[in-house]
Parts: C-alpha cells; structure tokens; sequence
C-alpha cells in the first residue's frame, strides 16, 4: 500500500526536473498556461513599465517591450514564502502594465492553484503605503531620509566581527546558503527566528523515529481524522494545500466521508469544521492521546501492543477521562474507530495547545499515530514542508542574555519582527534598544523597523529574486514581478554590498540574481547529465514556478525509537482556575497580516469580529461574571494584563479562555498601528524544556468584568438561520442514501424566459458544496483584490456598511447530543432568475442581461436602494460614501473593474469582467466559451474547491453536474427567486437535531413523507 | 348633515359684510409674532437645508441607514407628509360630493395643508437619493439613449401618484379660492389689487360666472375623490410589492389610506386650533367642526387599529415561520418601543374621543391630536425600519439608528411646511369666504 509511487505522486504537483522534462501542467487550462511567462536575463523588472507613477500623460512605446500588450494581462510563476502565511505558496502574479493587480495559486504548486485570504492580500502588504520608501537614519523620535550609499557604509561600518547578529526569518534553499556564506565571511552570526515555530513538533518526531523536521500529512487518503487542535485549514503548516487534502477525503459522491474529531479546549476555523468535539480540558491532550493510543494497540495488537501497553498503562481511559473532563467511553468509542478505520490520521496541536510540555503531546500523538498504523502511511516523517532552521524562543532568551550583557554590538534584522513577535516576558525589546547599532532590512515600520537606527528597506518578495526548497526535493524560484514600487533594494544585495565595502568582496558574485544563477548553473551542471542547456531550463522553471530535483532517502517506513518510550508521561495534575490559550488566526497568522485593510475587515471565521481582538469565553464562565458578547474584560496572568471584549463562545471549554493573535501592534502602519491587544504580553515567557518552544498557552490567568461596553464590531446578525432553508446540513447517512437514489436536478426551474434568454447560449451558474466549505474566507478576499472592494473601516463596519460582496455565514445547529454543528455559507449575489431587485430599479440599473446574470449599471445607479431591501440574500452594498484608496494602494485597482463612487449599489456579478474576456476570445476563434475556461475570483482561489462555476445550458459542464446533486438546494427557495447558485447541503457524523434536514434536497420531488413538517408547507408555496 | 348648521346662536351670527372683514383682517400687515414664527420656520429650513448639503457633498453615509436598512427617516419623514395631504382632498372634494355642509370652513385651510404637505413630501425621495443629481433619470424625458424609466418599479408609479395628486390639488385649491380673490381684490389697492385682481382671472360675481364655476368645482371634485384612494394606495405598494416580511401584505393599500385620512384629519385640528385663537374665528370654526372631525379621526383610529391587529392576526394564521418571527420581533423586539409608542398614540390616546367631552374641549383634542401626529410618524417607522431590520437572512440582520443629519433634515421639513402655511395664512383667506357667505345666506334666511 505505501509503495514508493503513492507516495510520489503524494504531494499532487507536475514540476519540470533537472533533467529537463517539462512537467505536465496541472490542472491548468492551455490558455492559462501559455500566459504564464518565464522571463529569461532581466525579467519581468525590465519589462515592468517603470515606476507607479504613471503621471497624466499617456506616452506610446517608441519600441514596446516585448512581453507587454497594453491592456492585457500576463501572469509570472513567482512564491510567496512570506507575505502569504504558513506555508510557501506557488503563485502566478497576474501583471497589467507594469502592476501587479492579482495574484492566484500555481497550480503545479502543493497549493495546487489556491491560495489563502492571507496570501490574496499580499498586495496590500507590497502596496503598504506605510512602507520604507527609501533608506532612512534616526532623527530624534523619527528618521530622515538618506542615501543609499551613506546607508550601505554605515551598515558595512556597523558589522563588528564576532559580536554582530543577523536575524533573519527562516531559509531554505539558495537563500539559506546565502546567508550562511555572507554570515561566516563577515564573521556575523546568523539566526533564523520565527515566532509560530514547529519545534516541539520536529523534536518529537526526532525523538520518536529519529526524523527531524515536519511530517507529511496525507490527511486526503485518511477515512477517519482526529486532530488535538491543529487549525490545519487556518493557520497551520500548510492550511492551503491542507485544505484540498481535507477536501478528498471528505467527497461524499464518491462515498468517502472521513469523519474528523477534534480532542482540544477550543474549536478553531478547522475545529468548526468537526463532526464530534471532545472539550478536553487544557493541558490534558497528551494523556487523552496516550489513553487512547494504548487501547487502539490493545485493540489491533501486534508489535504497537508489545511495545505500548507497558509504559502506557496507567494511562487508562477513566483516569484519563477524569482529568481531561472526557466521558471514558468517548474515549473507548474513539479508540474503537480509530482501531477499525483503514486509514485513520490524527494531528497534533498547534500553538494554541503549546504549553510548557508540547513536545510531550507532540510524542503523544506521534505514539497514537504509531499505534493506528498510520506512521509511514497517512504521516510521513520528515516529507513534510521544508521549514528552514530557526532558534526557539529559549534561545532567543539567550539571545536576550547576550544583548544585556553587552557582548552583542550590532543587531541586522532581516524579515523578522521579534520586538513585536517575542512576548514582553522575555525581555527582547528592552534589551533590543541597548544595543549599540541597531539596523533594519524589513521593508515595513513594524516595530522592530521602528526601533532600530538605520534603514534600509528591501524590496518586497514580489519584487524580489529568491529561490526555496519548500519540500525535499521540491525547489521553488521566486522572480521579481514589478519593478520595486519604492526607492528600495533586493535584501541579498545590501548585505553584498556591505561585505564588498571593507574592500575586496569576499563573493564571486556580485548581486545576489548572480548568485543565484551560478548556484543553479552549478547544480544543473552536476544533475542534467547534458539534456539541454541551462538557458532553456532556466526559462521553464521561471514558467513552471518550481523544479523537482533528485531528494535525499528518508526512511518511508521508520521504527519507533525506544526513547520515545521511556520518557515519563505523567497524568496531567488537576487545574484550578482558567488557562490563557493563544491562537493564530487565519487572517493575521503570527501578526503580519494586522497592517492589511482586506485582513482587518474579513470577517474571524470563529466570531465573524472584525477590526479588533477579543477574549473567548464559554457562556457559561461568563455567565456567573454577568458577561455579554463586547462587554469589557480583563485578563491577568504573572506577566501582565489587558483588556479586550467579551465574546461568547460556545465552542471554548469553560476553563479556558482564548485571545487571537497578531493585533495590538504599537507600530507597523496606519492599519494595525493600537489596535485590539497583543495577546503575547500575556505569556509568562516559559518554554518546553525539550524543545526550547515558547508556551503560547496553558498560563493560569484571571478574568474579571471591567464592568463597561467595549466595542466588537461583528459582522454577522445572527448565529443560526432558523431553520430557513440557508445553511442546510445533512446527515451522513441520509445523504449517502440520497446519492445512491435519485438526481435532483434544480436547474429544471431555470429553464423559463425569465431566466435568460432563449438565443443565449449560456445561463452562468454556480454551485457551492457546503461539505468543502471551511470558512477560511479566502475566496471573500479574492473578491476585494478582484472587484476593486473597498474596505471602510471599524467605525464604518459598526454601522453595518461593510462593502463585501460576499459574506461566509457561520450557522450553527444544535445537535441531538446537546453539542453544534457548523455550517459556513458563503453568501452572494444569487443571480435570480425571478430577480426580486430588478424590477423594483426605477431607472433599470438592475437588470436582467441575456445570459441571466443580474448586472447592476453603476453609471445607471442613482441610488434609491429599494433593490437592497428587496434583496432576500442581503448581498447588495451600497456606497456610503467614495472611498479611496491612499497611494500606492490605488495601484492594485483591476482595470477591468469600474470604481464606484458615493451613492451607487454594487454587487457580485459573477466576475463579469472574467466572463467578457473569455468571450472576447472564444468570440476571437469562433467557438462558444468552453466548460472551466473562466473561473470566477472566488472559485480560482478556495482551497477546498467548494466553489463551481459555468454555464448551467450545456449539461455536460462541471457546474450541471453538481447541481444535479441529491443534495442540491437553492438558497430561501420557497421565495422561488430561482437563483443561479446551488448549494449543496453540508454533511455531518453528528446527529443533527432536525430530523427535517436536508428534506428541501427533495425540491421539486413528490416524495411522501417529505412534506410532513414545516418545511414541507413552506415549500409548496415555492413550487 | 344635508341641513347643515353653523353652531352659533343666530343672534350672534356675522352679516356678509362683517364676514369678508372677518376672514381677510388677517391679511393686513400682520404682528412681530408671525414674523417671529417665520424666521424660526427659516432658521428651521436653514438647519435642514444645510444638513442636507453637506450630505450631498459627503454621501448618504451621513444617515444612519445601512446594510439590512436601507430606508429610514427620509422615508418614513415621506410617508409621513403624504399621509397629512390626504385630509384636504377627502375634506374638499369626498366632503362636498356627499354635500357635507361642515367642511365649508376648514377645506381651505385643509386643501391648503395638502399642498404643502405634498411639496414637502416631494423633497424626501430626491434628499433620499444616492445620487440627487441624477434624479432626472427617473423622469420619463425623451433621452437620446432612448432609456425610459422603469415602468414596472412602484417608485415610478408612486412619482406619476403624487405628481398627479399634486397637480389635481393645486387646481381644486386654485379654482375654490378665485371668488374670494375678487373679494380681496375689491377690498386693496394699489399692487396688492393688481395681483389679486390677476389671479382672480376677471371674476364679476355675475350668474354665468358662478354657473361655470360651480359645474367645474363639481368635476374637479369628481376627478380629485379617486385619487384620495389611489395616492396612498399606491405609495403603500412602494413597500406592498417588495418581498419584505412586514411589507408584503394585500392589506396595505386600505390600512395606509385610513391612516393617510387619520393622520390629515389630525393635523387639520392640529393647525385649525391655533388657527382659529390667533385669527379670531371663532364665529366661523366653531365646535360642531371640531367634533365631526374627531369622529372622523375616531372612526379612521378605529380602522387602523384593526389594521395593526389584522397584521398580527394574519402572521399567526398563515403560519409563516418568517413573517411569525418578523412580527415577533417587532412587539418585542430592538424597536420595541417605537411600536408601543405607535399602538399608544394611535389606538389608545383616540379612545378618549369616545366622550363627547374630549371632543369638545379644544385642549384635549389639541394634545390627542399631538399624540396622533407623532404615532403616525412612528408607526411608518416601524412598519419600514423593524421590517427591514429582520428579513429573510438572519446573518444579514441589522440595527438602524437615525443620525443628526436626518434629524435636522425632518426638522427643516416641518418648518418648511409651516413656513409655507404661515406665508398662506398672510396672504390668502384661510375660509372660503363665498362658501362661508352662502351658508351665512342661508342662515339668516331661514334662521329668522
């Protein structure tokens, strides 16, 4: 089952090799294919029309550069590795002019094409008006503008031998190499230092099996998954590729429904997801782990029960199921499942269960891993993402010890922002500020920019070169897509040119793009064997994005280590009090995200707050306290205290209480700048003592009412949909019965004249699969950077005129067993066919165009909104007011879409630019548009492809297909406004407390029995 | 009611001389008080007007309105005024046809207030606009990109409604008054008697005269009665025809034309008792007036009170989970208040009009006539802003709070109306002196 070729094809991408084959190109269309451009020699910086300011005269090419047809677009193969959140991400930049204007996922990348909300709004992050725009010096409180050859001296002038640091985030590949080399020959140290490590998890691994590094988990071949509270479709290791892993094993049509528990204090964006939720109380994942790791190998016997059972023992499961507050047979049942599944995959916590034991759990579920059979299978030590090295947070505490003891001089912080990122406790800022020079290579003010003495900002990744291995064997390249927008320079650059200054350069190369093209020149010479020249595979792999090389032998089928065994696993105490949890949410992740208007306005997956931080309570903790969702409470622990709203969570054990991470910055520009709280000024500063890994969790804390209002500005009005035919959900069973029965085909009622016209080739449709929908927001991103969205701010939010076109409802439903089920819907324009917007338009700026879309006429809008209040789906956003874009952000604006101004009604069409493009060219070649050749911003992006979209007259197309499914529905259908969109009710293991669910999948079925409850009657009205 | 009689002694009663020096003495130069009043009707229309530059200048976001709420005071301000011009058209022309000899001395003043009321009701739907300097479009002008507007929106049917009303009222209004234009014009000199004499269109007083007139006084009236049905009816469809739980109700058009009437006939008391202190007509306005009017608001208090009830009803029978919760919502709910207030003044306070007692003490009907004012504007606002705060999607569900902007602008609409009222008040008879001189006629024939 393990062969060598699953496991090849494992991580699901097509790379060109060494060696000179080309790679098949995912799921790619031609089209998108070909307009991915590899740019050989000077690249796209050189073809880049120059600097933003396009001033007001427009002057012709005298000769136009070959790559750029004006008014097109052209897409480059670049990555992000940091901007864009856990995980490097292949992407294609798309470039209009000189600009890039959007991004989308690489489809030969692990992200297969998809990308975050977190990456999408990586432009805003190149596009920060609050970026170093030049080299800068301190000036009293502020800084002055300098030259970037005073700058370039003072930085060569400021590396002392011996007692200077370089502190960096984490490298692979060339870069890694780099500044290894520059380090050792400047004789600088060089640490690598990011603040949500994965370093218990690679110590566990190490010492379970000898593997450091991260784990592969093939979480799409599992038939059953437990996590213990990795929010791996949020915010950690790869939640994007994660989220396409999830996707396949749940597919219910082809009968696979993996069932996911979650054995964790609180229910993240991934936890929301869960069929079941074991509330174990904080700190007490390890012993659950083990409990049940010691009945699953009694269970399936063999050398996991001799090895197991004996150090195992006292962990049974009603010892266990007293501390963690878990029913002991919850625990048997789980054992039992996980025992008899095929396939089973259990994940280990992420930062919000990493408390001062982590590595313990880390093992713990190592051991469960080993004892299910699923090391070697579903989790494949060491083939995990390539990560780089990085210093834990006990060596940055030595760091911290050096720095006071004056033995550090200089400090160079190279894409890091540890004055931020390393909690107060430790003490890195106050001992960062005693350092004699202090020099910054960020491209953002963040905070630590802002404390250093000399700037020197580098070029944004997107204007950068730079390569990485994001896999073993898996090497990406990143290229510049735009000429840098700021007086900035490549990072690598600066620090050659400050080597070079004392005199000879110690390095042949003499910039960095050099550098990297002899290291790769080198590494074709030895691998290529001659098949073709290094210019050509050069160019394939700026088109690919990637190339895979030959990778080092990692054991695929590694033993247990007796170690592992012999540590002293304890029950863990009993706790009094509540315990902080911290989290990294999937918008801000470690806090880069904060400075980001499209992150601070996407709605948390889990509060749908936005603007701001909050404390997660269990109503029944705040019960007692007289809490309401946004009433002021204060949180302290030994290391400080803060204030921060309230908000009710039922999916939070009563003795824990959470705070997202990532706000509550004192500098990094306009958008983050006091804003919400820095949960880390709550950490203590204890560390795992095996792996050195900051307890982001697990610190005792008080809670008290301030006794005042605060303000949490929450973007959703209510927390279920009453049963009304929104968020529907179904029950496996139920559903997998449906689907072996008959087909619901909903677009039967599209066939009217209303709909679209009869000439017309198309009727765009769309179907939306609830059970792959995450809630991640992703595509609601995507929309913003498309559709040239403005954000409006909190105060604006507050008064409820946020301006997203499409909205993720989080619903919840209660379940027999008194727990809830989450279903996330994504909400937009439903593109009615019986519209009850357009005739409503005294002017007909809503219409109804012939292939069915409902076009809104923005130069036709005057503005009386009685579209919006007869909107059934909430969908339309008005402008308020004209909101404008500060420089540079304006540059991201998408050509193709008009910018509203004050008083007009917006709404999703679809991406109706997309679609006119694509009928351009099939217009161009004398054919209709073909099946999957547009995708509209939302569908391009979402991880777990939840979204279809096409032309529901051509039976065959992908989204006919699916909104045939027994499961399909359309969103309010007793109004029978005959929308475009099908959703497909969600599927859940829980048993859902509405026996009636998923009754409205019989739409249009005469099915007795089906019309015997409320639903019944209210779908008559609809037929 | 066919012999209808002037309650005053008739000992007391004016002669026909006596009776034009009555009803024109206002007309003189009048005190510092009315010019007191008008410049704080003008500091009033100031404060809106200037509210609602500023809003054209920075965007609708000045109001309060939002996501799930899209119309909110502006609308309500709107609905509001229409409701108060429809008194003067049932008092006019509904009145005169079943030949009510009562509505002889209020239908000026009432006419008079329609016109108004429309004019200031006319100003919401452009202040309302996202972009008021488009509002052309919604006119139906031969524009070159042979666009019309859409025939199928209530909005363009509520525009022809209120146009029409507007047109048809001015015309009513215009042709009453031309005998008693002559009067004035015989009574002044100099300019005055030249503008009199102008809009008097060469009246003699002669039987030919007084023919014609009364045959086209007739079918005005005629022409006028449908549309005291049509005009609210069809501003009712603005909310009828959207899908909105609490709006989509065949009820409608009935429920908004009696509290149209309702909501008239109380501002008609409203501004016919100061009228009637501060003018000194006692002897033409008297309490006979006065307590038709209160039986008429009594009646029509009556009907929008089941109304109220009906809707209730109706969301109970049909059983729609929805429209069940919507309603819920409403007598519950964030906007509990304002429904409570709205069943208070407009259901309860008119019960005191039972007693014939209330009917007759003008400070009494004074305040209940207050009180009905201000329930019918809340009961718009319930019946708008609770809707739309609790529709279908209950992720989209939302709180409106109006701002100072819409305030202020609601302020300068009332002193707009009342700036117009006072400058008719100085200028025009505000009784139909003929009218008024062919009872008197008929009184002292018969009387003595």
């Amino acid at each position: 089952m393990n062969n060598g070729d699953t496991h090849r094809n494992g991580d699901g991408v097509s790379l060109p090799t060494v060696d000179g084959g080309n790679g098949t190109p995912g799921d790619t269309s031609r089209r998108d294919f070909l307009k991915v451009l590899g740019v050989a020699g000077a690249g796209a910086a050189a073809a880049s029309c120059g600097p933003p300011d396009m001033g007001d005269k427009l002057i012709p090419y005298l000769v136009p550069p070959e790559d750029i047809v004006p008014g097109t677009n052209v897409s480059y193969a670049t990555i992000l590795t940091e901007a864009g959140g856990p995980e490097p991400l292949g992407i294609h930049a798309t470039v209009r002019d000189g600009r890039v204007i959007k991004l989308e996922g690489n489809p030969r990348f692990p992200n297969r094409g998809r990308l975050s909300a977190l990456a999408q709004s990586a432009l805003q992050d190149l596009y920060d008006p609050d970026r170093i725009q030049g080299p800068r010096v301190r000036d009293g409180n502020g800084f002055t503008d300098t030259d970037w050859d005073a700058a370039i001296a003072a930085l060569a002038g400021a590396i002392v031998p011996g007692r200077t640091v370089l502190l960096t985030s984490p490298q692979t590949g060339s870069s890694a190499e780099f500044y290894a080399a520059w380090a050792d020959a400047v004789g600088a140290e060089w640490m690598a230092w990011e603040p949500l490590g994965y370093e218990a998890l690679s110590s566990a691994y190490e010492i379970a099996f000898g593997i450091p590094g991260m784990p592969q988990y093939e979480i799409n071949r599992a038939d059953r998954i437990v996590s213990f509270g990795a929010d791996f479709l949020g915010s950690w290791l790869s939640p994007v590729e994660f989220g396409a892993r999830f996707l396949e094993s749940r597919r219910i049509e082809q009968g696979r429904q993996a069932k996911f528990t979650v054995v964790a204090p609180r229910l993240s964006l991934t936890g929301l997801n869960a069929d079941e939720w074991m509330a174990a109380r904080p700190g007490t994942e390890a012993a659950v782990a083990l409990a049940l790791a010691g009945e699953v190998a009694r269970a399936k016997g063999g050398e996991a029960a001799s090895r197991l059972s004996g150090p195992l023992a006292q962990f049974t499961p009603e010892a266990v199921a007293e501390r963690a507050g878990i029913p002991a047979d919850k625990i048997v049942r789980l054992a039992d499942d996980l025992a008899s599944a095929q396939n089973p995959i259990i994940l280990p916590p992420d930062v919000s269960g990493q408390d001062g034991a982590t590595t313990e759990t880390h093992l713990a579920v190592a051991l469960l891993n080993y004892a299910c059979g699923a090391i070697g299978s579903t989790v494949r030590p060491g083939e995990g993402p390539m990560r780089g090295e990085s210093v834990s947070a006990e060596q940055m505490r030595g760091l911290v010890g050096r720095m006071e003891s004056g033995s550090i001089e200089t400090i160079i912080v190279a894409g890091a922002n540890p004055v931020y990122g390393v909690p107060k406790s430790l003490g890195f800022a106050a001992a960062f500020a005693g350092v004699d020079n202090r020099i910054s290579l960020n491209s953002h003010l963040d905070e630590t920019a802002a404390a250093c003495d000399l700037l020197l900002p580098s070029n944004h990744e997107l204007e950068s070169w730079g390569d990485a291995e994001i896999r073993p064997g898996i090497w990406a390249v990143a290229q510049p897509v735009m000429r840098p927008i700021f007086d900035t320079r490549q990072r690598e650059d600066l620090l050659l040119a400050s080597a070079a200054l004392g005199g000879e350069s110690p390095f042949e190369a003499a910039d960095w793009k050099s550098w990297l093209e002899t290291s790769w020149r080198a590494s074709f010479e030895a691998e290529s064997e001659g098949a073709t020249s290094f210019e050509d595979f050069w160019f394939v792999m700026l088109q690919a994005g990637a190339v895979r090389r030959a990778q080092s032998g990692v054991d695929p089928n590694p033993t247990l280590r007796a170690g592992a065994l012999e540590r002293a696993f304890q029950l863990p105490e009993p706790i009094e009090g509540f315990k902080l949890t911290t989290y990294a949410p999937a918008q801000f992740y470690d806090g880069r995200g904060a400075n980001r208007s499209w992150m601070q306005e996407l709605p948390d997956a889990v509060s749908k707050a936005v603007w701001n931080s909050w404390v997660e309570i269990h109503p029944e903790t705040a019960g007692p306290l007289g809490l309401e969702t946004g009433d002021l409470v204060e949180i302290r622990t030994s290391a400080g205290s803060l204030t921060a709203p309230a908000f009710l969570y039922e999916g939070i054990h009563p003795d824990a209480i959470a705070i997202p991470l990532g706000q509550g910055h004192t500098e990094f520009g306009r958008t983050a700048k006091s804003r919400g709280v820095n949960a880390l000024d709550l950490l203590d500063g204890s560390v795992d003592p095996q792996s050195g890994a900051l307890a982001f969790s697990g610190v005792a804390a008080e809670l008290t009412a301030v006794g005042e209002r605060g303000r949490l500005v929450i973007l959703q009005g209510n927390d279920t949909d009453l049963d009304r035919e929104i968020g529907e959900m179904m029950q496996v069973d139920d559903a997998l019965e449906k689907i072996g029965g008959h087909q619901v085909d909903l677009r039967q009622i599209l066939e009217t004249a209303w709909d679209s016209d009869p000439k017309s080739p198309y009727r765009w449709g769309m179907a939306i699969d609830l059970n792959a929908c995450t809630g991640c927001g992703a595509c609601v991103t995507a929309c913003y950077a498309e559709n040239n969205i403005p954000t409006v701010g909190e105060d604006l939010c507050n008064q409820g005129r946020e301006m997203s076109w499409m909205q993720i409802m989080r619903y919840f439903e209660e379940t027999e067993d008194d727990g809830f089920q989450t279903v996330h819907v994504p909400v937009l324009c439903q593109q009615c066919g019986d519209a009850p917007c357009e005739p409503v338009c005294p002017v007909y700026a809503a219409y109804h165009t012939p292939e069915g879309l409902n076009a809104q006429v923005y130069n036709r809008c005057v503005g009386t909104r009685y579209c919006a209040n007869n909107c059934p789906y909430k969908v339309r956003r008005f402008n308020w007011f004209t909101y404008e874009q500060p420089y540079p952000l304006d540059l991201q604006l998408n050509p193709d879409v008009t910018v509203r101004q004050t008083g007009v009604m917006e709404k999703c069409t679809f991406c109706v630019q997309r679609i006119n493009r694509a009928k351009l060219d099939a217009k161009d070649e004398g054919r209709h548009v073909q099946d999957g050749e547009i995708q509209t911003a939302c569908m391009q992006t979402c991880p777990t492809q939840a979204i279809v979209f096409g032309n529901l007259k051509d039976p065959a197309s992908a989204v006919s297909r699916v909104a045939k499914g027994a499961r399909a529905y359309h969103m309010l259908g007793e109004l029978n406004t005959r929308p475009a969109i099908t959703y497909l009710a969600g599927v859940s293991h829980a048993p859902l407390a509405h026996g009636g669910h998923g009754e409205h999948a019989d739409e249009g079925h005469e099915e007795a029995g089906s019309a015997t409850d409320d639903h019944g009657a209210a779908d008559d009205a609809g037929h | 009611m066919a012999t209808a009689e002037i309650d005053v002694p008739a000992e007391a009663l004016p002669t026909l001389a006596q009776a034009n020096d009555d009803i024109s003495r206002p007309i003189y130069p009048p005190s510092w008080r009315y010019y007191l009043l008008l410049a704080i009707c003008g500091i009033g229309i100031l404060a809106g007007g200037t509210a609602w530059a500023i809003q054209i200048r920075n965007g609708i976001g000045m109001t309060g309105i939002n996501n799930p709420v899209s119309w909110g005071v502006y609308i309500v301000t709107f609905v509001f005024w229409v409701g108060i011009a429809h008194s003067g058209t049932l008092i006019s022309a509904v009145l005169y046809l079943v030949r009510s000899g009562w509505r002889t001395t209020i239908n000026r003043a009432a006419e008079a207030m329609t016109i108004f009321a429309v004019m200031t009701a006319g100003l919401f739907p452009l202040i309302h606009l996202g972009r008021v300097w488009y509002f052309y479009y919604l006119v139906p002008y031969p524009s070159t990109r042979l666009l019309w507007p859409n025939f199928r929106s209530p909005l363009v049917w509520d525009m022809f409604a209120i146009g029409t009303y507007f047109t048809i009222s001015l015309v009513f209004w215009y042709l009453g008054l031309i005998p008693d234009l002559a009067v004035l014009r015989d009574k002044f000199t100099g300019i005055k008697k030249k503008l009199y004499g102008a809009f008097s269109l060469g009246w003699t007083g002669s039987v030919r005269d007084w023919a014609h007139y009364r045959r086209l006084y007739l079918y005005l009236a005629g022409i006028a009665t449908p549309l005291v049905l049509s005009v609210h009816s069809v501003v009712s469809w603005d909310f009828a025809m959207g899908i909105v739980p609490g709006w989509h109700s065949t009820i409608f058009a009935p429920y908004f034309v009696a509290g149209a009437i309702f909501s008239g006939i109380a501002m008609v008391i409203t501004i016919m008792i100061p009228l009637r202190w501060a003018f000194g007509l006692e002897k033409y306005i008297t309490k006979y007036h006065f307590d038709n009017m209160s039986k008429l608001l009594l009646f029509t208090s009556l009907i929008v009170g089941y109304a109220y009830a009906i809707e209730f009803f109706l969301a109970w029978w049909v059983n729609d989970p929805i429209e069940k919760e919507s309603f819920g919502w409403r007598a519950t709910g964030y906007y509990a208040l304002p429904f409570w207030i709205m069943v208070f003044c407009n259901v309860v306070v008119p019960m005191s009009l039972w007693f014939k007692r209330t009917r007759n003490n003008l400070a009494a009907l004074f305040v209940v006539t207050i009180f009905v004012n201000i329930g019918m504007w809340y009961e718009r606002f319930v019946i708008i802003v609770t809707s739309l705060a609790h529709e279908f999607e209950p992720g989209g569900w939302g709180i409106y709070v109006p701002t100072t902007t819409e305030i202020l602008i609601m302020i300068g609409s009332f002193a707009w109306f009342f700036f117009w009222f006072l400058l008719f008040s100085r200028t025009l008879p505000v009784i139909s002196i003929a009218e008024v001189k062919e009872h008197l006629a008929h009184e002292h024939e018969h009387g003595h």
